[in-house]
C-alpha cells in the first residue's frame, strides 16, 4: 500500500542491492503443505540460504499423552500423519503391545495390514496428486483425490470415519471387519490400478513435468543416511530400507512384494517410488485379502487389556470392574522402555515409550519420519531456484501434524 | 546382530560402557556424559559397526532422580547390516552434552528440539535455538514440572531487524472490517481503537489517513537519510582507498 | 531381630507377630480384605493365603486337569495359610506370589465377585475399592456363572449416619470388630450363613454410638456408606492433604479430601498415628470438615447492629487500631482462642505484651462429653497451646471476662476466634463496650458483639500447630488456600501491630515459630 513511486526520484532511483534478498514463505502459503515457514535468501532466483522453521502446528502431543491413559493416545496419534491415520494407529498399538509382550490374533494382524496399506495408498495419492497440482497439473490431482475418496469410503464403512479413525486398540481393533469388507476392497482394486495408469499416462511424458522434477531437489545417499531420512525419500536416493522387509512386523513376512528403490534422489525418483509403492501396496492388499481368515477373534482375550463387550459390562461385575479400571486408570504395563517402529507412509515411524508401571504413559516420544525428511530438505533446496521449492517440498511429503506433533 | 554391536562397544570401550542389555527386543548401552561424543563418533566411523543411519535422539525427564535429572538417548542403525542400537547417557540439570550434529546431520534438529522441550543445551551446536516453539516462549514444556495448562505471557509484536513494517491490520491498509472498536466509536470517542493484539498491548491505534501519510513520509525520510549516510561513508572509503 | 523370608526378601519381625503384620511394617502389602492392623484377626476372607515353602508341607487333594488325556485326575496341591493368622517364625520361607498363591487369589476373588451386584457406577467406593483393585491385579477373567446373582437387602438404614447394602458386603466382619473393639459396643453381628449371610443390628438398636463412621472407614467395599458423603463426590476427583482434627483436644490425625476444582472439602478420613489416634476418629471429629465452608466470616465489618457495614481490610485494620489506641493497656482484655493454632495465639500474646495488656482470657467451647476411647473431655484442640503461648499460667475464661466488663475493670476487648461456650445473650455487657475488636474465622458470638470484626483464615488454610491434651505438639499445613483477602490470624495480628506502631519481633511464620522455640528453651 506504500506509494512506491514516491521513492523514485533521481537520487534514489533504481539502485539494485547486492545483498541477497530475504523472502519469507509461509507459514500460511498454499505450497507449504500445512504450516511451514521458510525464510529464504535469494540471489536473483537462486537460493543462497534457507532456514526452514517448523513448529507452527505444534500441539503438544507428547505432553498430552502424559495426561491420559495408553488408550487415550489413539485419537492423538491419528492426528499425527493425518493422511494415513491407520498406519499411526497400528504403530501405536504395536508399540504398547511390544511393551506388554503380547501378540494380537492372526485375523487382526491381517486386518491391520490391509487397513494400513489402504491408508498408505491414500497418503501416496495425496502426495503425488498435490505435487502434480502444484506444477499445474490439476486434472491428475482430482483423479487421484477421486479414487482416494473411494478408499476413504471403505475406511469409513470399516471404522466409522474417513480420516481420523481412532480405530486401533491395544490388543486388537475397535470392531471386527464388516461383512462386505473383502468384497469392497477387491472391487476397488481395479479402479486404483486404472487411476494410477491414467496418472502415469498424463504426467510421465509431459515435458514440463519432467523438467521440473528430474534433476531437481537432489539428495545423495550419504546425506540421507546422515540426516536420518527414511521411507520413500530415502529409497529414492538408493537406500533399500523398508521396515516391512528389514524388520517384518505383523504378517508382512508372508507377502510377496517389492520395495521400489530409486537412484538419483531427485523429485522424479521420489514421485516414481511413491507411484510404484501404490502398486506394491495393492499387491500386498490382494494377498492379504486372500490369506485373511474369515472368522476368529480380533482382540486379545484378556479383560485386563481389551475392553470387555458392552453386554458383559452392563450385566456382570467382573466386566464392569475391568472396564472401570481400564478407563479410569488405564491398562497397566510393565515398567520399562521400548522403541517400536513401523513403516509409516513417510518412513520409519517410531514410538519410544517409557512406562512407570501405571496406566499413564510416563513419556511418549514420536519419531516422526518427515521431521528428518524436512531437515534434509535444506540440502535438496540449497543452490536451486526458488521455483524448485514447490515440487521439492511437495515430494518430501511433509505432513504438518507428524512433523510438528 | 544388534548384540554384536554391544559386544564391539564393550571390546573397544571396556569399562566406559556403564551398562548394557536388552529389554523388550531393544539393545541398549549406557555411557557417561563425557564419553558421549567419542562413542557416537566411533559408532559412525568404525568399519565393523558403520552406524551411518541416524534414527532418533531424545531426552526423558526424571525430576526425582537425584543422580542426574535427564536421560539422553540416541538410536541409530547400520545401513549395511541393519543392526540397531540405543545409546543412553545421564545428563544433570545444567550440564551440556557434546553436540552430535557434526557426526550425523539429523542430530542438528533433534538436539534443537531437545533444547526446546527440555532445556538441555548442546555444546558446540551450530544453531542452538528453539525449533518447535517461538523464541519468546517461557519454559521448557516437556519437563515434568511444566504444568500442561500453563498460560504463556502475551508477546509484544516482534521487531525484526531492518525490516520496516507497520504492525498488520491497520485501517489504512485497506482491511478495516472487524477491526473497529464499536464500543468506543458509539460512545463518541475520537480514538478508533482497533481490537487487534497490538492495541491491547497499548502499542498502537489505527491511524487516520493523514497520520498514515505522515508516518510513511517520515519513514521514507529516515530511509533516505540512512542511504545518504551510507553513500557518504562509501564515498569516503573510496576516497581513502583511491590513493593506492 | 529374627527374620523370615517373604518373596526372597528378608523381613524382620518381633516375637508374636504374624507374617501379615511384619510385612505391613516393611511396607509390603499382602492382599487382604478382613485383616486390619488395628483390629483382631478374623481370617475369613482367605485373600491373604500364602505358601510356606519351608518346613513340612501339608498337601490337599484336588482334581487337576490333565492336558494330555483331557480328563480330571487326582492330584495334590500345597495347603496355603492365611498370612494374617500365620505367626512369623525364624527362617521361614514364605511366598505370596508363586503360582499356587496366584491361583488361590484368583479363585478367592472370583468367589467374592460371584454374587456381587453391578453397582460400580453408583457405588461410592469406586476408585478406592479393594474388589476393583484386586480384581485387576489378581483375577482378570470374566464371569463364569450363568445364573442370577443372589439378592439381598440394599440401602438398609443402620442408623443416622450409615447405610448398609447387603449385596455388596463380602462378610469380612471388619465392621463388627470395629464396633466391638474400638467403640466397645456390640451392636452389629452376622446373620444366616452361606450365600445368605448379611450384617444385622442388635435387636431394637440402631448404629448410633460415637464411632459409626469408623465402620464405613474400615469397610473395604461399598457395603457401608456414610449418609453424609454418599453421592457427593467421586473419589478420583478428590485430592488428599494431611490435617489435624479440631474437634477435641485429642488431636486425631486426618486426611482432608478436597476437590481442587471447587476448593471444597468433602470429607475427612483418619490418618494412622500410633501415638495419638491409632487408626480411628470419632463421628463428631469426622464431621468437622464442614467447618471449612459453613458460617465463615469473609468480610471485615465495622459498627454494630443496624450500623454494621462491610469495610475494606485495610480500613478495618485502621479502625481496629484506632479502637485499641483508645484503650489503656491495663483495661484491655485480650482473649486468646483454644480453637486457634499456637502461633496465632502467640502472636496475640505478643501484641498484648506490646500494648501492656496483661488481662488474658481464653475463649473455648464447652458442652462436650469425652470418653475412654478417643474423645478428650475438652472439645477444643489447642487449650494447652493457647495457655503455653500466654506464658503457661492458666487463663481466665470468657465468663470471667463478662464479670470483669460488668465491674468496669475492662474497657476494651481484643478477641481471637469465634468459639466460646457462652451464648450471644450472655455477652451483652461486652456488646455494650465501645471498643471491641474481633479476629475470627467464623460467625459466632464473639464477632457478633464486636465493633470491628476482621476475618482470619480457618485451620484448614494455615500453617500452624496444636498442643493436644497429652502435651504433644502436632503441626499441620494448609489444605486449601484461604479465601481472597483473608490471612492467617498471626499475620493479621502482625499487620494490626504495624498499624499500632508496635514491633512484635517477627515478620513471618518462621520468625514467630523461632520465638516459640526460644521461649520453650528459655522456660527450660
Amino acid at each position: 500500500m506504500e506509494p512506491a513511486d514516491e521513492l523514485l526520484n533521481d537520487e534514489v532511483a533504481l539502485e539494485l542491492s547486492e545483498d541477497p534478498m530475504r523472502l519469507n514463505m509461509g507459514p500460511s502459503h498454499p505450497a507449504m503443505h500445512g504450516t511451514i515457514r521458510m525464510v529464504v535468501d535469494l540471489d536473483g532466483e537462486t537460493l543462497v540460504n534457507l532456514d526452514v522453521q517448523p513448529g507452527y502446528l505444534h500441539r503438544g502431543f507428547e505432553k498430552s499423552c502424559e495426561r491420559g491413559t495408553w488408550a487415550q493416545v489413539f485419537p492423538y496419534v491419528d492426528r499425527l500423519n493425518y493422511v494415513s491415520p491407520m498406519l499411526n494407529n497400528v504403530g501405536w498399538a504395536l508399540a504398547v503391545e511390544k511393551l506388554l509382550e503380547i501378540e494380537v490374533p492372526e485375523r487382526c494382524q491381517y486386518y491391520r495390514v490391509i487397513l494400513g496399506e489402504l491408508s498408505r495408498i491414500s497418503d501416496h495419492f495425496t502426495c503425488n496428486g498435490a505435487s502434480a497440482m502444484e506444477l499445474g497439473a490439476f486434472t491428475p490431482f482430482l483423479w487421484l483425490l477421486k479414487v482416494r475418496d473411494w478408499v476413504w469410503d471403505i475406511l469409513e464403512r470399516e471404522t466409522g470415519a474417513r480420516m481420523t479413525h481412532s480405530f486401533g486398540r491395544i490388543g486388537g481393533m475397535a470392531a471386527p471387519p464388516t461383512v462386505n469388507f473383502k468384497d469392497d476392497v477387491l472391487r476397488l482394486i481395479p479402479e486404483l490400478h486404472k487411476v494410477v495408469k491414467e496418472t502415469e499416462i498424463m504426467l510421465l511424458r509431459n515435458r514440463i513435468f519432467l523438467d521440473r522434477m528430474q534433476g531437481v531437489g537432489v539428495l545423495t545417499k550419504e546425506q540421507a543416511l546422515s540426516y536420518g531420512v527414511t521411507g520413500p525419500v530415502a529409497r529414492s536416493t538408493g537406500i533399500p530400507y523398508d521396515v516391512r522387509k528389514d524388520h517384518p512386523y505383523l504378517v508382512y513376512d508372508r507377502f510377496d512384494f517389492d520395495v521400489p528403490v530409486g537412484e538419483d534422489g531427485d523429485n522424479w525418483d521420489r514421485f516414481m517410488v511413491r507411484l510404484e509403492e501404490i502398486r506394491q501396496a495393492i499387491r500386498i492388499i490382494e494377498q492379504a485379502i486372500e490369506q485373511m481368515p474369515d472368522d476368529g477373534p480380533i482382540n486379545v482375550d484378556d479383560p485386563r487389556i481389551v475392553y470387555p463387550e458392552k453386554d458383559d459390562v452392563y450385566t456382570t461385575i467382573e466386566a464392569t470392574i475391568a472396564h472401570f479400571k481400564l478407563v479410569m486408570e488405564g491398562l497397566r504395563t510393565p515398567k520399562g522402555e521400548v522403541y517400536s517402529f513401523t513403516e509409516g507412509a513417510n518412513g520409519e515411524l517410531g514410538f519410544h515409550i517409557v512406562s512407570d508401571g501405571s496406566g499413564t504413559p510416563y513419556r511418549v516420544r514420536v519419531r516422526p519420519p518427515c521431521w528428518y525428511n524436512l531437515a534434509a530438505a535444506r540440502e535438496m533446496l540449497l543452490g536451486g531456484m526458488i521455483a524448485d521449492i514447490i515440487p521439492t517440498f511437495g515430494s518430501v511429503n511433509m505432513i504438518g501434524g507428524e512433523c510438528d506433533r | 546382530m544388534s548384540q554384536a554391536v554391544v559386544d564391539r562397544l564393550n571390546t573397544r570401550f571396556g569399562g566406559r560402557i556403564l551398562r548394557w542389555g536388552e529389554a523388550f527386543g531393544d539393545h541398549e548401552v549406557r555411557v557417561a556424559l563425557k564419553d558421549w561424543g567419542e562413542v557416537a563418533q566411533f559408532m559412525k566411523d568404525d568399519a565393523e559397526l558403520q552406524m551411518d543411519h541416524f534414527i532418533d535422539l531424545t531426552a526423558i525427564d526424571y525430576p526425582e532422580r537425584e543422580s542426574a535429572r535427564f536421560d539422553l538417548t540416541i538410536t541409530m542403525r547400520s545401513s549395511g547390516n541393519s543392526a540397531r542400537i540405543r545409546v543412553r547417557t545421564h545428563v544433570k540439570d545444567g550440564e551440556e552434552p557434546d553436540t552430535l550434529s557434526h557426526v550425523w546431520a539429523g542430530a542438528n534438529w533433534a538436539e534443537r528440539e531437545v533444547w526446546d522441550m527440555f532445556g538441555i543445551k548442546f555444546k558446540g551446536h551450530p544453531d542452538m535455538r528453539r525449533i518447535l516453539l517461538y523464541e519468546e516462549f517461557v519454559g521448557h514444556p516437556l519437563r515434568k514440572d511444566y504444568p500442561i495448562d500453563k498460560a504463556q505471557p502475551l508477546v509484544p509484536y516482534r521487531e525484526v531487524g531492518e525490516i520496516d513494517k507497520l504492525p498488520p491490520f491497520g485501517i489504512e491498509e485497506g482491511q478495516p472490517f472487524a477491526r473497529i472498536d464499536w464500543e468506543s466509536r458509539l460512545a463518541g470517542g475520537d480514538n478508533q481503537v482497533s481490537p487487534s493484539i497490538g492495541v491491547q498491548q497499548g502499542q498502537r491505534r489505527t491511524l487516520s489517513d493523514s497520520e498514515a501519510a505522515e508516518q510513511i513520509q517520515a519513514r521514507i525520510e529516515v530511509r533516505m537519510a540512512r542511504e545518504a549516510e551510507a553513500a557518504q561513508a562509501s564515498e569516503e572509503t573510496t576516497e581513502e582507498g583511491s590513493g593506492d | 531381630m529374627p527374620t523370615f523370608i517373604l518373596d526372597g526378601k528378608e523381613i524382620a519381625f518381633e516375637a508374636g507377630e504374624t507374617v501379615m503384620e511384619a510385612a505391613w511394617r516393611e511396607g509390603i502389602e499382602i492382599p487382604h480384605y478382613c485383616w486390619h492392623p488395628g483390629l483382631s484377626v478374623a481370617a475369613n476372607c482367605r485373600m491373604c493365603l500364602v505358601h510356606v515353602e519351608s518346613g513340612r508341607q501339608m498337601a490337599m487333594p484336588q482334581l487337576a486337569f490333565d492336558e494330555a488325556t483331557g480328563e480330571y485326575v487326582p492330584a495334590t496341591k500345597p495347603k496355603l495359610q492365611p498370612a494374617c493368622q500365620l505367626g512369623a517364625a525364624e527362617d521361614m520361607v514364605v511366598s505370596s506370589t508363586n503360582e499356587q498363591v496366584q491361583t488361590a487369589q484368583a479363585s478367592v476373588q472370583e468367589f467374592l465377585l460371584l454374587n456381587h451386584p453391578v453397582d460400580c457406577p453408583i457405588c461410592d467406593q469406586a476408585g478406592e475399592c479393594k474388589l476393583q483393585d484386586y480384581y485387576y491385579e489378581h483375577q482378570g477373567t470374566l464371569k463364569r456363572k450363568l445364573t442370577e446373582p443372589v439378592h439381598k437387602p440394599k440401602g438398609v438404614r443402620f442408623g443416622p449416619t450409615i447405610v448398609y447394602d447387603a449385596e455388596r458386603c463380602i462378610m469380612c466382619t471388619r465392621c463388627i470388630r470395629v464396633c466391638d473393639e474400638v467403640a466397645k459396643d456390640h451392636v452389629l453381628d452376622m446373620r444366616e450363613r452361606g450365600n445368605r449371610s448379611e450384617i444385622i443390628l442388635a435387636p431394637g438398636r440402631e448404629l448410633d454410638h460415637r464411632y459409626t463412621l469408623m465402620t464405613e472407614h474400615v469397610c473395604p467395599v461399598g457395603a457401608l456408606t456414610s449418609q453424609d458423603f454418599r453421592f457427593k463426590a467421586r473419589v478420583w476427583f478428590l485430592k488428599s492433604a494431611p490435617s489435624i482434627c479440631t474437634g477435641c483436644a485429642t488431636g486425631c490425625n486426618s486426611h482432608a479430601d478436597y476437590d481442587p476444582r471447587n476448593g471444597k472439602i468433602y470429607r475427612l478420613r483418619p490418618r494412622d498415628n500410633a501415638d495419638v489416634n491409632k487408626f480411628w476418629m470419632c463421628d463428631d471429629g469426622m464431621m468437622t470438615y464442614m467447618r471449612h465452608d459453613t458460617d465463615r466470616l469473609l468480610m471485615s465489618t465495622a459498627g454494630r447492629g443496624e450500623d454494621r457495614m462491610p469495610v475494606g481490610e485495610d480500613e478495618a485494620l485502621g479502625l481496629a487500631a484506632e479502637q485499641l489506641k483508645n484503650v489503656e493497656g491495663a483495661t484491655l482484655a485480650v482473649v486468646l482462642s483454644a480453637q486457634h493454632s499456637t502461633e496465632d495465639n502467640l502472636a496475640l500474646a505478643k501484641l498484648a505484651g506490646a500494648l501492656d495488656a496483661d488481662r488474658l482470657y481464653l475463649a473455648a467451647l464447652g458442652g462436650w462429653e469425652g470418653d475412654e476411647i478417643l474423645r478428650s473431655d475438652d472439645n477444643n484442640p489447642n487449650r494447652a497451646g493457647a495457655t503455653q503461648a500466654a506464658g503457661g499460667a492458666a487463663l481466665k475464661s470468657v465468663a470471667d471476662l463478662v464479670a470483669d466488663v460488668q465491674s468496669g475493670a475492662v474497657q476494651g476487648v481484643l478477641a481471637l476466634g469465634w468459639a466460646t461456650a457462652e451464648k450471644l445473650e450472655e455477652l451483652t455487657p461486652v456488646a455494650d463496650l465501645e471498643h471491641v475488636v474481633s479476629l475470627a474465622s467464623h460467625v459466632g458470638a464473639l464477632p457478633a458483639v464486636a465493633a470491628v470484626a476482621i476475618p482470619v483464615a480457618d485451620t484448614f488454610e494455615i500453617d500452624g500447630s496444636f498442643v493436644n491434651a497429652k502435651g504433644m505438639t502436632q503441626a499441620f499445613r494448609p489444605v486449601l488456600p484461604a479465601p481472597g483477602g483473608v490471612e492467617p490470624a498471626w499475620k493479621t495480628i502482625s499487620d494490626l501491630a504495624g498499624k499500632l506502631g508496635k514491633d512484635l519481633g517477627f515478620t513471618d511464620l518462621q520468625g514467630l515459630r523461632q520465638g516459640l522455640v526460644d521461649e520453650a528453651e528459655a522456660a527450660q
